[in-house]
This record gives C-alpha cells, structure tokens and sequence, in this order.
C-alpha cells in the first residue's frame, strides 16, 4: 500500500452524514411504513392531502405524514413515494382483471 | 433431278449460284411450249422461286434460304443477348463464391471454440487499472488487489433501500463462504458518489456491515474512470436542493486473482443463492 494521501475533499473531511447510518435508517423505515400502513387503512376515506409525487392520502393520516417526513431525507421521500405509487397501480391492475371479462 | 439440284445448291448455301441454277433450270427444263400436265408443276417452281426471291434482304444479299437467311439476320444480335444474361449470372456466381470463402475462413470447429483463452465471458473486456482512495486514506490501484478473489459492487451511502441491501446480502454470502468452506474473497465497494461520500463516511457506513469490506472513493474523474472501465452506469438523479439521489446498474462482479472478470451477479441473488455461485467460481478456477 502506497503512503497516506491527503483528503482531496474540499469540505471538512470529518463530517459525516449520520443519517444514513443503520439506526437513521431504521427510524426512517418505521415511519415510512407506519405512514403506508395509515394510507392502506383508510383507502375508502376521501384522499385530501397532496403528497409528493401525485400521491394523496387523507387527511387521517397528516400526522405520520409530518412523521415520515421528518425522519427520512427528502429525497428518500419522493422516492418511497414514486415506489408505493407504482405498487398501488400494479396491484389495481392485478385486481381489476376480475371486473372485466373476456377483455 | 433439279429439286435435287436446288436442294444441294441450298445446303451449300451458294444463294447466288443456287439462284441462277434455278432460274437456268427453270428456263431449260421448261421451255415455253410445255406439254399441259407439266403446268401446274412449274406454278410451284415458280412460286417457290418467288418465295425464295422475297426473302432477298435490303442490303443485297439473297437469302434464298429460309433456314440460314433467319440466322444471317439475327447473328449481329446474338453477341449482345447472350452476353448480358451470361456476365450476370458470372457475376452471381463469382458473389456467391466470395460469400462462401469468406464464411469458410471465419468458421472455427465444432468442439474447438476458444480454447485458447480460459476467459468464458464474451463480450467487452470488463476491468481496467484504477487509482482510488480507502476509507484510511490510503491510495489503492488495482495491483494492490491481486492475488485475492474480488467481490467488487459499486453504490453510495446515501442510497434509500437498494444499496444497504445490496451490501447486507454480500456481507452474508462472503461471512458464510468464510466460515464454511474457508474461501476468502474480499468485498470491495465503490462509491458511485464520491463528492458526498468521503472516507470517514465510507467507514462509518461500512462498518456496519462488515469490517473487512474495503472502500473505495476518490476524485470524480477516478471514478468516473473506473465506473467505465466496468461498465457501470451512473446517473444523479432527483435533484432537490443539496440532496439528489444516484441511478445505478446494481451489480456485483466477482473478479479472480489477476483481476480479470469472472463473473457479474445482478440484484436477483440473495445471500445463499450468491455463496454458491462463489463457491462454483472459485472451485472452478483453482487459481490461488
């Protein structure tokens, strides 16, 4: 191994972003379920709220939604967001084909 | 006798003897008092001399020979007509002869193959030297790696899900590789985002995992560098602020002790399913 180089990083090398650690990461992933799990409860409630991305959810769930927001990077939000989004539209496809026969 | 006559002087194709023997033999044989019953034959003489007279051709000669006259008039064309359809099918000939020989050269045989190089993966050279920092700011290049079984994956710290799944599953493989068959191989990550991911952030996030992963990052353009030389794709994306996230094609590359690639595995292997195929690479290749 060849000898110690000096940080090449312009801002202070010592700072690090704890939030994508194991225990900021896990605190994230229980709000982002709790908050899915609200929106999965109340699926015939009247979604009121806009979310990011297109996805709205009712107004029930506005506090896990704080939540949620609060604990995770906001990045990280509009991708869960983007996810749960297009899980929803695949599983409603699954479920439509029921309804619509010989289609 | 005449006809005979005729007939001979047509075979030789002597048109104009042949006509002056008729027109002699006509005015000899039946002179102008002729008896009646003889009548009617020289109407055919005269007639046929008549038809053979029509068939005289514009410019003089007298092809008083239907048989040759038709091949006198069409010998200037016939050079032309049998030329063309002939160069043609040469030239057909001679394309698919190309064809042939070309196919003949390139052919290897069946059961030969690439026997000459052990490499089974085809396609682009995957690899290359690559000059990045660890997580103790120590430089590391590729030399630094040879001699041991690479388990190579490219990510970065701030990934939401993917990437701390990625590194859990090799993590597991590689821990039990270790423990039951004693194969080492030594897990490498790279960070895909190096001007967020400094070293001390590389091990703070490794650590968690598995202290013997080694982290890579350097300057962008090392990076950059290294990600093309594996073909690796990266993009930031989602930019919101100061925050973004990086797209990247998540795969893990298993490469052997003179850091040559051996094998890519993709997201779909989870941690047992990974040692197997480990544990197969390396019994195959027993280069250690």
């Amino acid at each position: 191994m060849a000898q110690p180089q000096e940080a090449y990083a312009t801002r202070n090398p010592n700072n690090i972003r704890t939030d994508v650690l194991a225990e900021a990461r896990q605190a994230c992933y229980k709000a982002r379920d709790a908050f899915y799990a609200c929106v999965e409860k109340e699926t015939d409630k009247k979604p009121t709220e806009i979310a990011s991305v297109g996805l709205l959810y009712p107004s029930d769930c506005k506090a896990s939604r704080a939540e949620f927001e609060k604990l995770c990077r906001a990045s990280w939000v509009n991708h869960f967001d983007r996810q749960y989004c297009k899980n929803r539209r695949v599983q409603r496809l699954l479920d439509d084909k029921e309804s619509r026969r010989g289609v | 006798m005449p006809i005979s006559r005729f007939l001979l002087s047509c075979s030789r194709r002597h048109s104009t003897e042949a006509l002056n023997l008729l027109r002699s033999g006509i005015c000899r044989f039946y002179p102008i008092g002729r008896p009646k019953e003889m009548q009617s034959v020289p109407s055919k003489r005269i007639q046929f001399h008549n038809y053979c007279k029509s068939s005289k051709k514009p410019n003089g000669r007298l092809g008083n020979d239907p048989v040759m006259a038709i091949e006198t008039q069409t010998t200037p064309r016939s050079w032309g007509t049998y030329a063309i359809p002939a160069g043609a099918i040469l030239g057909f000939v001679g394309l698919a002869t190309f064809i042939h020989y070309n196919d003949e050269r390139r052919v290897t045989l069946k059961g030969q193959g690439t026997s000459s190089s052990g490499n089974i993966v085809m396609g682009p050279i995957i690899g290359g030297p690559f000059t990045l920092v660890d997580t103790e700011n120590w430089v590391v290049t590729e030399k630094n790696l040879l001699g041991n079984w690479v388990l190579l994956c490219f990510g970065y710290t701030s990934s939401p899900d993917v990437g701390p799944e990625q590194l859990q599953i090799m993590a597991k493989a590689l821990e039990k590789l270790d423990s039951k068959y004693n194969a080492r191989v030594l897990p490498v990550f790279v960070t895909i985002d190096p001007q967020r991911d400094t070293p001390a952030q590389l091990r703070a996030y490794l650590k968690e995992f598995d202290p013997r992963i080694l982290g890579l990052t350097g300057a962008v353009s090392a990076v950059r560098q290294m990600a093309q030389e594996y073909r690796v794709y990266f993009k930031k994306v989602e930019e919101e602020g100061d925050d973004y996230l990086v797209e990247s094609s998540h795969m893990m590359y298993l490469m052997n002790p003179n850091m040559e690639l051996a094998r890519c595995f993709g997201v779909e292997y989870n941690a047992d399913e990974l040692s197997e195929a480990i544990l197969k690479e390396l019994k195959r290749n027993p280069i250690q």
